[in-house]
């Protein structure tokens, strides 16, 4: 069996990446999962992803005509289109109801074998020593703190570990994101500059007769042409 | 006046008239509608006209807060049904909403009772919102629907509907009532005995009106309003007239107020194209021949769209169409296909 220290750790790490990714995202990504099997509510969802893509699909055949110039293609568009639209919108509601309720289940689910299991394995081992601190390194009160609630003094607890985990765990996060951020903002702004070399002059302030003489020529011209 | 056999080489093919409309004896309610100035009005009468020869009784009312039956017929009307010079069966009556509740505020003492009593206790309501709420027309409207419901005195009653937006307020009024009033009744069934200990010890309501009294009365109000709405979405007893010009907005409209009256399951199988124009071959008046090649087009659209549909095509006259002769003439175009003069 792999050292506990280590187990609690990891623990801590999928807790902490579940709640930062999202547990919504995990939801909805187990739910399409769910319904690829041979579950009750496959068929219903099949459906609703089919039905969508038949509005969007018709939503944009509508936009492309021109309802001035092809009035009954429109028209028949826009009827198939409402039509099928309520089609959806009947679906999915029946659909969400399902779908919360496996939510909850899920979550529920969740919660048992992530902080479920932690706290199990916090009363389990509530009294065995994570791993002892040279005597003498740390005041007592200290040491009283740090083997709370029941772990033999002068040791950490596996709670404080826990802690000491969720912690490094975070801060190793906020370090990493600001560091990919920051990557991210210089390599931006490397490229930008290349074409800002072009784009500069639009940018600084032109005298007003130059910057209105220019339009209403064009608009001038334009006018004769038609 | 015998209703000719039509031979339709083929059954598909909608014939291009309201002779259908004039065929189905059942029929009680007609709804003439459509956007601001296609011609409802002259339309409506044109078709009231037709009826008149067709029916025993016909009612014209008219529901648009800017009553234009009087000016299409030269003759003053009110909110009483009168009888239109020169016929002897058809009637019409303006229902103006503001001077109806003028009258009941003026009257006071029995007339206002008997008012209220008419519109089932609501009335207490809707006298201090008389002149603020924007749906007082077309609860006017219904109030003169369900008396007209409950007397049965006409064969079949036309009505001129104001421009699109009154119109399908007033045809959902029936149905947003209904609803209303189920639930307050429902409510009233289950709250009633803890109200009338309350209220019984105050000596009844505020208005010295007797709660049970109000909601039998909201509850005969109810049932006829259910069987109006009944009425409306039966097909045999029911249809709606769209009248459009052959432009783009007012085809849109068109197209959106068949959307909403089939999602009412209000019948509608007639659209009355208005304005028409069929300028002279070799004319030059550029104006003319512009117009009539984009009403081709709209046209056409309407064709393909509207298969299932008796379109009619009235013409754009040269004088305006007012007053009993010309309305007659204009009626007969209604039956007969307009032929152009080539």
């Amino acid at each position: 069996m792999p050292s506990l220290l280590l187990i609690v750790f990891v623990l801590q790490l999928v807790i902490h990446l579940i709640n930062s990714f999202g547990a919504n995202a995990l939801n909805n990504w187990i739910w399409t999962l769910y319904n690829k099997g041979p579950t009750p509510t496959a068929k219903a969802y099949k459906e609703q992803v089919r039905l969508r893509r038949e509005v969007v699909k018709l939503r944009t055949q509508m936009n492309a005509t021109s309802s001035q110039d092809e009035f009954a293609k429109w028209a028949k568009l826009r009827r198939a289109h409402d039509k099928t639209l309520a089609e959806y919108e009947k679906i999915s509601s029946s659909l969400n109801a399902s779908k919360a309720s496996f939510d909850s289940t899920f979550t529920f689910g969740r919660y048992a074998c992530t902080n479920g299991l932690r706290l199990v394995l916090q009363f389990w081992y509530a009294k065995q020593p994570m791993y002892w601190i040279p005597q003498g390194w740390l005041p007592s009160y200290v040491e009283w703190i740090l083997s709370f609630p029941r772990a033999p003094r002068g040791s950490v607890s596996i709670q404080i570990w826990g802690i000491a985990c969720a912690s490094i765990i975070q801060m190793l996060h906020t370090a990493l994101t600001a560091g990919i951020a920051l990557v991210i903002g210089k390599n931006g702004k490397n490229g930008k500059n290349g074409k800002n070399g072009k784009a500069q002059p639009q940018k600084v302030p032109v005298p007003a007769a130059s910057s209105t003489e220019l339009p209403k020529g064009e608009e001038g011209e334009s006018k004769k042409q038609s | 006046m015998s209703s000719t056999a039509m031979i339709n080489g083929d059954d598909d093919l909608m014939e291009p008239t309201l002779q259908s409309i004039l065929d189905q004896k059942t029929l009680r309610w007609i709804f003439v509608g459509g956007k601001g100035g296609v011609g409802k009005t002259t339309t409506s009468c044109a078709l009231a006209i037709q009826l008149a020869k067709a029916r025993k009784s016909v009612l014209l009312i008219s529901t648009d807060p800017a009553h234009n039956l009087s000016d299409a017929f030269n003759q003053k009307f009110g909110k009483d049904a009168r009888l239109i010079e020169g016929f002897t069966n058809l009637s019409a009556m303006e229902i103006d909403p503001n001077g109806s509740i003028q009258d009941v505020l003026a009257a006071g003492g029995e007339g206002v009772d008997e008012a209220m009593a008419g519109m089932g206790g609501m009335g207490n309501m809707m006298q201090d919102l008389a002149f603020s709420i924007p749906g007082v027309d077309e609860a006017m409207s219904f109030a003169e629907v369900l008396k007209q419901v409950k007397s049965m005195s006409y064969e079949v009653i036309i009505f001129d509907t104001a421009p699109t937006g009154h119109t399908l307020r007033f045809l959902q009024f029936p149905t947003v009532l209904e609803k209303a009033l189920a639930k307050l009744s429902q409510l009233s069934q289950q709250f009633g005995p803890m109200l009338n200990s309350i209220i019984g010890a105050r000596g009844g309501l505020p208005n010295g009106q007797n709660l049970d009294e109000m909601l039998s009365k909201m509850e005969s109000l109810r049932e006829t309003i259910s069987e109006v709405n009944t009425q409306f979405k039966d097909a045999d007893l029911t249809t709606f007239v769209c009248i459009c010009i052959p432009e783009f907005l007012s085809l849109y409209e068109t197209e959106r107020m068949i959307q909403e009256l089939s999602n009412y399951e209000i019948d509608t199988h007639s659209i009355v194209v208005n304005q028409l124009l069929f300028p002279k071959a070799g004319s030059d008046c550029q104006q003319c021949n512009a117009r009539r090649k984009m009403q081709k087009k709209y046209l056409d659209q309407i064709e393909e769209l509207y298969e299932d549909f008796n379109v009619v095509r009235m013409p754009l006259l040269v004088e305006e169409v007012r007053g009993k002769e010309k309305l007659e003439k204009f009626s007969e175009m209604l039956v007969q296909t307009y032929q152009p003069p080539q």
